[in-house]
């Protein structure tokens, strides 16, 4: 019984903490320009996610080493580095937008201009990451997390027309007056939000943190391959909700704000309520999630001492690359620079960076030194290099496309 | 290194100078009337939302601010753009017409929105449907 | 550890070096080769570690960058990067396993000072994790 508890507590906080600031802002922007064409990019992304978050958590679990910490191993101290420097710069975007989504979040539920709580958040970020144990952190964060399930509840509470929904997923076709361009950049945009390459070294190094042996080997998979896709609906319940009440006005959402008027007018008050709170939990773990990834990237690569599951005086290094990365994302979004247009930014580059942060992870997992029998199968590299070969392909489209669309304006 | 700042002057210069080529004026007249239609249309539906009070007053009033912002930032945008020729002139007083319209009727229900007259809103946003049309109409047509 | 034979680039380079408590200490940045008094083939006779060590061996405009933050960092006037002798090497296997505490290695000064200098001094810093 308590197992079972333990594997659901996993995937629900999978489930939760699926969904960050890029995703609302991907799914939603897509949504209300081109409907549910762009659904199918969400699919690719979590098919590739979920393959790559079990190989990455696979690495860890066996071998007792993250990521970050191998791929130097394997690739070479030069290779190693540049990774490092792209992965780095990506998550470190990243956090500055969810900070940025933080504040925004408190401020569609005060009224109080985001700037200002913008010190306050990072304060607060840092703080949990200071002093609450890992999995109390993942936990919470992840469950509350779930919040953002009333976007899904408002859609089937509005009982909207599901043939059409399905009918313009399954055909994808740009729509009329829009450009063939900026629909794929938009479909670069939405997988860079689905594939964040955080996501993949927070994974591995959190298997780690957790003290995952191979008896959990399981649990990971289960929480990967359950938990993912369900957060991956969740997306796609915020683009249909812009499909429905966006896209028929020419709404383009540029704040949170009209994100959630879906929610609102089907649900109301209570909806909005409920939605803030995922909006904040989704935000605030994320938060959590790209700063650990931050000095998780550098004290890996440079060997020191890193991790929650020891004492901060004991990972003095780490917690100082914390606490940097922390006050200059917060200083980032303190220029003034609207966190939505850095969130829109930090996925189009994390669309540009995915091969780089990826290819060493199908590397190590075929690696039987640190793998022993748990190399991967024969389907999971194929697959795998598919995947590759895809998001080189993205990689090399992303900035001609960037410049071409003018951004996706 | 001073070629580069040189560069960023002229791409400075390029987005508020005269704009040579007067099709690109009219797209970006198009631009504008898209970006403040779907701000009318955003507090189109925050009216809704009143209506069935089905929103905090807090929030709808948020969603106006940031609909009239918006409006008033494309608006602000467009006008700094220098018209190349006569025509693009007579396209600037036709877009200006319906950006003022839309404006002021955004700045109405932010006012009343504030003031938390929340039961004024469908009233004073009346006229908007009509803009958003004619704002359609105008990004059709030129966009 | 007589007997076995070691590609020294694939075994120890870029290995994670790892404390008798099994805190990390590290990575094989470079490693310090001796020519025996007597002739003979080059000896290793210690782990270089820390950014002076790697800067070396990367090279290139990011090396030279390295190696002048690592000077900056350093106190005093040694200007070799910090040594792990060999001896104290206790295994080699996906790690290597040292025989000492990170304390008592030079590889530590960094790690040290930042713990005296920033992170020590914040409350609750030695509280172990809940």
């Amino acid at each position: 019984m308590k197992r079972f508890f333990a594997v659901a507590l996993g995937i629900l906080t999978a489930i939760g903490g699926f969904v960050d600031i890029g995703d609302i802002v991907a799914n939603a922007e897509t949504g209300a320009r081109f409907g549910m064409s762009l659904a199918w990019v969400v699919v690719v992304g979590v098919i590739g996610i979920c393959l790559f978050a079990e190989m990455a958590g696979r690495v860890a679990t066996v071998s007792k080493r993250a990521t970050f910490d191998l791929v130097r191993e394997r690739l070479g101290a030069r290779v190693a580095l540049v990774n490092l420097a792209a992965s780095f710069f990506i998550t470190f975007l990243t956090l500055a937008a969810e900070i940025g989504g933080v504040a925004l979040a408190i401020e569609l539920a005060t009224s109080v201009n985001y700037l200002l709580w913008v010190p306050i958040v990072a304060f607060l970020v840092w703080l949990v990451l200071w002093r609450v144990k890992f999995s109390l952190m993942e936990n919470a964060f992840g469950l509350a997390g779930l919040a953002l399930v009333v976007a899904a509840v408002a859609l089937w509470r509005l009982g909207p027309d599901w043939g059409g929904l399905l009918h313009g997923a399954t055909h994808p076709a740009v729509p009329e007056g829009e450009g063939h361009p900026t629909w794929w950049f938009f479909a670069i945009a939405l997988l860079g939000a689905a594939m964040t390459p955080y996501e993949v070294f927070f994974f591995s190094s959190g298997a780690v943190e957790e003290g995952w042996s191979r008896a959990d080997l399981i649990t990971n998979r289960l929480n990967v391959y359950i938990g993912f896709p369900l957060g991956g609906l969740l997306s796609l319940a915020l683009m249909a909700g812009a499909t429905l009440f966006l896209e028929p006005r020419g709404i383009q959402p540029g704040h949170l704000s009209q994100v959630a008027l879906p929610t609102v007018l089907v649900l109301g008050k209570l909806g909005l309520a409920v939605l803030l709170v995922g909006f904040f939990a989704a935000t605030f773990g994320a938060a959590l999630e790209t700063g650990l990834s931050c000095g998780y990237s550098i004290a890996q690569y440079f060997g020191f001492q890193w991790g929650k599951f020891v004492r901060p005086a004991d990972a003095p290094r780490f917690h100082l690359i914390l606490l940097v990365s922390i006050a200059a994302g917060a200083g980032l979004v303190l220029t003034t620079l609207d966190p939505i247009t850095i969130t829109e930014y930090s996925i189009v580059l994390s669309a540009a960076a995915l091969p780089l942060t990826y290819f060493p992870i199908l590397v190590v997992a075929n690696d039987p030194d640190y793998m022993g029998d748990k190399v991967n199968s024969r389907f999971t590299n194929a697959l795998g290099s598919v995947y590759l070969l895809l998001l080189m392909v993205v990689a090399a489209a992303t900035i001609p496309l960037m410049i071409l669309t003018k951004a996706g304006s | 290194m001073r070629r580069s700042w040189v560069a960023v002057l002229l791409l400075v210069g390029a987005c508020t100078g005269p704009v040579r080529s007067s099709e690109v004026y009219e797209s970006k007249a198009g631009q504008t009337a898209e970006t403040a239609a779907s701000a009318v249309q955003t507090a189109l539906l925050a009216v809704d939302a009143a209506k069935g009070s089905k929103a905090f007053g807090r929030y709808l009033t948020q969603v106006l601010v940031q609909a009239e912002e918006d409006a008033d930032a494309a608006r602000g945008t467009f006008a700094a753009i220098q018209p190349p020729d006569q025509r693009a002139d007579e396209l600037r007083g036709r877009l200006d017409d319906l950006l003022t319209q839309a404006t002021g009727t955004l700045a109405e229900l932010r006012i009343a929105a504030r003031r938390g007259r929340l039961a004024d809103l469908p009233e004073l946003a009346e006229p908007l449907p009509e803009v958003a049309e004619e704002l359609d109409d105008f990004a059709e047509a030129h966009g | 550890m007589a007997g076995r034979v070691l590609d020294a680039g694939l075994h120890l380079l870029d290995r994670q070096l790892v404390d008798k408590d099994g805190r990390l200490a590290g990575k094989v940045d470079d490693l310090e080769l001796t020519f025996p008094e007597g002739g003979g083939p080059p000896q290793v006779t210690a782990i270089l570690a820390g950014p002076g060590a790697l800067s070396r061996r990367l090279g290139g405009r990011f090396g030279a960058w390295l190696e002048a933050v690592a000077n900056r960092l350093r106190d005093g006037d040694d200007d070799h990067p910090a040594r792990v002798p060999f001896a104290v090497v206790k295994q080699i296997g996906s790690a290597i396993d040292l025989s000492v505490a990170k304390a008592e290695l030079e590889t530590d000064r960094l790690e040290a000072w930042t713990r005296d200098r920033i992170i020590g001094k914040l409350p609750g810093a030695n509280d172990a994790p809940e």
